[in-house]
């Protein structure tokens, strides 16, 4: 089952980039109610948690998630009552009581059991099922040939109705954080939503602070209000609109007008936004993305790794981030973003930064390049600028004759990585859903990791040091394992760390404060104006 | 001819085209003159001495780009132009001396082709070439635009064909394409001749407009429409990036259309001046 994961983990990637594209209504009545916040987002694929891969902010609106993550991205319990293990591999799960779905079924062990097991199911072909791959029993879900024989995964087990263990197929310290709001298969979902899956795909019944008030219709708007008998802390604002935009350029400037609260900046606004909004409205949040240039791996001309190194020096940053993010992304020093858990920064040191006379003498170290280097890069996603950069850089801080070249779309960008036609140098990004190096790693520098096409890298040495980290008994510990992985894959160096990514965000006036988790708002706490 | 109408806008297409021809030499007027030569860190500053025309978003040297973008729109203007004036003298002539069922498949192919909306029939095709530049993009826009001069060549064929002067010439057992050459085609271009001028502009248009789609030629082609496309989002910022390949286009594209209508009124013997 990697490849729902791969193409799913790219799906966010490029969503991420695009920035959200969004609708139709053309809707901007005004609105009556003080307390309802205005989201000007992107049309949903589905509302329920185990198939969403778009719509994180409608469905993290309507459920909770087991483990919470602050901004400091540290860990704290919110459906969960604790989440435990001794020995990393089989881990008890003893839910709050008092918890009910917003039909007022209570919200049980089972229920979680049930949903995950149902999401994992094969035959379902849910989009998030890869979430739950280390579980026990997932493989049975998901066999290579033929139909499974079984529906439940066997390292799930209901112990009573507020606790339950889950057994995964190795020591993963990293669990709780794989908990967290972004993994939407670790939802549970109410006995009533699998009598019409269709119906509660438009309607989903959660646990979660806010609860539907009308079925999610294409192309329209829908609001959430919040829930009553939520047991979690009680929501700062009344409710939500989910406003869908096909253009997100008509979404900012109905923000800007005060039409709507709150849109992901687009790419192309970032360097006015500041000038539009002004610097109380534009909120850059550390993301825990990373944007990196990869190579064809599998060309001998490409596996020069003092090429690459040049390749990496050449590139200024600084300048790039100011002249076309307008100084909200974040130049990358590591493989994983600031602000993973245990980030080991500034660990690329020299080889990321920019120095033209070095990068010159590692390319002489090389022996030179010849003939055009082609940078590729998915058209259409808005990278124009950027790579056009690249370009211009490489070409002038090395002299080789460096171009940036789009591809038509992104399905063919995938596909040339697919195929091992990609031209040359190519565009690279890894949105985690949890703050964990390990989500990054093992997705970008492992065979089975999801996005190994994106790297065409990987070695048992890396293989090794990872499952090292994951099996380390404290967090403290995993995170020196983690940057014993970094050390090892920068010292072969398959890609060029480029950016580590925020997510942007702009708002109306009516937004006080909008408080964020791993680069998302959190919509349930945002305060607004009286 | 020595109309205003004529001379004024021929005057400046012809510096455009001398432009076009030599745009390294014009662009190094001011002594930064390689459009490639880009500093980030001067990215959307605006005009000062020795650029004229101030930085864009990469901090390459706008007048320098804008020069060198003269050379693409206008090679794909006058290929395009070119491309098309000769697939449509060729099937306008068969249609036009022939007549009969060559006539018939002709006029029905033109028709077809008619059909077609123009730029979803670009778009369309552009989107299924694998590399997308000069010639490319020249021969998609050619493709759908030989149908009306193809129109235009059989009707003043037909009209020509039948002239006494031409009678005579067969009559002397001259050979058809002696006849065409010699009699018919001279006579019959005028009028293609004006119509073919004013397509020059809408071509430059409409690769333009691709263009700016991002679907007609891409980087590292230099030309108006990607300079558009990446000026449209900076307007407010950096108008001088808009301005000035604007400006370019439409004094390029308003004087090939005054040229064409004051040929076509020199060429007229129904309209006096």
């Amino acid at each position: 089952m990697q490849k729902p994961r791969t193409v799913r983990a790219l799906v966010i990637a490029s969503v991420a980039l695009i920035g959200l594209t969004a609708c139709a209504t053309g809707g901007s009545e005004p609105e009556t109610s003080d307390d309802i916040l205005i989201f000007a987002g992107g049309e949903p694929d589905h509302l329920t948690p185990g198939r969403q891969t778009v719509a994180f902010d409608q469905v993290m609106s309507v459920f909770s998630p087991l483990v919470d993550l602050d901004a400091e991205g540290n860990t704290s319990m919110l459906a969960a009552e604790s989440v435990e293990s001794d020995d990393a591999t089989t881990w008890t799960i003893t839910l709050k009581d008092g918890w009910t779905f917003h039909n007022g079924e209570p919200v049980t062990a089972q229920s979680y059991v049930d949903a995950w097991n149902f999401t994992a199911y094969g035959p379902n072909a849910w989009e998030n099922s890869w979430e739950l791959a280390s579980i026990v029993g997932y493989d049975d879900l998901n066999p290579a040939e033929g139909d499974p024989t079984t529906d439940a995964m066997s390292g799930l087990t209901v112990v009573d109705d507020l606790t339950f263990t889950v057994e995964l197929v190795g020591p993963d310290s990293q669990f709780p954080l794989q908990l967290t709001g972004a993994q939407t298969g670790f939802y549970p979902m109410p006995e009533a939503a699998y009598d019409d899956l269709d119906a509660y795909d438009r309607e989903p019944i959660g646990n979660g602070p806010f609860e539907m008030t009308e079925p999610w219709k294409d192309t329209e708007e829908y609001t959430v209000t919040a829930y009553e008998d939520y047991a979690g802390p009680a929501p700062t604002i009344a409710g939500i609109t989910f406003r869908p935009y096909t253009d997100n350029l008509t979404g900012y400037n109905d923000v800007l007008a005060g039409n709507a609260d709150l849109e992901y900046l687009p790419t192309a606004k970032m360097t006015s936004a500041i000038a539009d909004f002004g610097e109380d409205h534009v909120y850059s949040l550390q993301a825990p993305g990373v944007d990196y240039i990869g190579f064809p791996l599998w060309d001998e001309k490409w596996q020069n790794k003092e090429l690459r190194e040049a390749i990496s020096m050449a590139i200024d940053r600084d300048a790039i981030n100011e002249a076309i993010y307008g100084g909200l992304y974040a130049p990358a020093n590591s493989l994983t973003a600031p602000n993973m858990n245990g980030d080991p920064a500034g660990i690329c040191a020299e080889l990321c930064e920019f120095d033209v006379d070095a990068a010159q003498a590692k390319l002489a170290e090389a022996g030179g390049y010849e003939g055009t280097m082609t940078i590729v890069y998915p058209g259409g996603s808005g990278l124009d600028e950027l790579f056009e950069a690249y370009a211009n850089q490489i070409r002038q801080n090395l002299g080789i004759d460096a171009v940036a070249s789009p591809t038509t779309d992104w399905a063919e960008y995938w596909q040339s990585l697919v195929d091992h036609t990609v031209a040359g140098p190519h565009f690279g990004h890894w949105g985690a859903l949890y703050p964990s190096q390990q989500s990054t790693l093992r997705a970008l520098f492992t065979e089975g990791g999801g996005c190994y096409l994106c790297t065409g890298y990987s070695s048992p040495e890396v293989d090794e040091l990872l499952l090292e980290a994951d099996a380390s008994q404290t967090l403290d510990d995993s995170y020196e394992g983690y940057a014993a992985v970094q050390e090892f894959v920068l010292d072969a160096f398959p890609t060029v760390p480029t950016f580590s990514a925020t997510y942007n965000y702009v708002t109306s006036d009516r937004v006080v404060e909008l408080p964020a988790v791993s680069g998302s708002p959190v919509l349930s706490k945002i305060v607004l104006a009286d | 001819m020595r109309r205003p109408g004529v001379v004024v806008p021929a005057a400046i297409l012809l510096v455009l085209l001398i432009i076009s021809a030599f745009p390294a030499f014009f662009a190094g007027l001011f002594g930064n003159g390689d459009p490639r030569v880009c500093d980030l860190t001067r990215s959307i500053d605006g005009p000062e001495a020795g650029h004229p025309f101030g930085f864009d978003v990469q901090g390459c040297d706008v007048y320098a780009n804008v020069i060198f973008g003269t050379q693409s729109s206008i090679t794909v203007g006058v290929l395009t132009t070119g491309l098309a004036l000769l697939v449509a003298v060729a099937l306008g002539v068969i249609a036009g001396t022939r007549g009969g069922w060559a006539d018939m498949v002709i006029s029905r192919l033109t028709d077809v082709f008619l059909g077609f909306p123009f730029l979803l029939g670009a778009i369309i095709a552009l989107n299924s070439v694998a590399e997308r530049n000069v010639w490319s993009v020249s021969i998609v826009l050619a493709l759908f635009s030989w149908p009306t001069l193809a129109r235009l060549v059989r009707s003043s064929v037909r009209g020509v064909a039948n002239s006494e002067y031409v009678l005579a010439a067969r009559t002397m057992g001259l050979s058809s394409a002696r006849v065409i050459g010699r009699y018919i085609l001279p006579n019959a271009m005028g009028a293609v001749i004006v119509v073919s001028t004013i397509m020059i502009g809408s071509v430059i248009v409409a690769e333009s407009t691709l263009t700016y789609l991002g679907i007609g030629l891409e980087a590292p082609a230099i030309s108006w429409g990607l300079q558009l496309a990446s000026a449209q989002s900076k307007f407010q910022m950096a108008p001088h990036l808009l301005i000035f390949p604007s400006l370019f286009l439409a004094v390029t594209v308003f004087c090939v259309i005054v040229l064409g209508d004051s040929l076509r009124a020199a060429f007229d013997p129904r309209r006096t001046a």
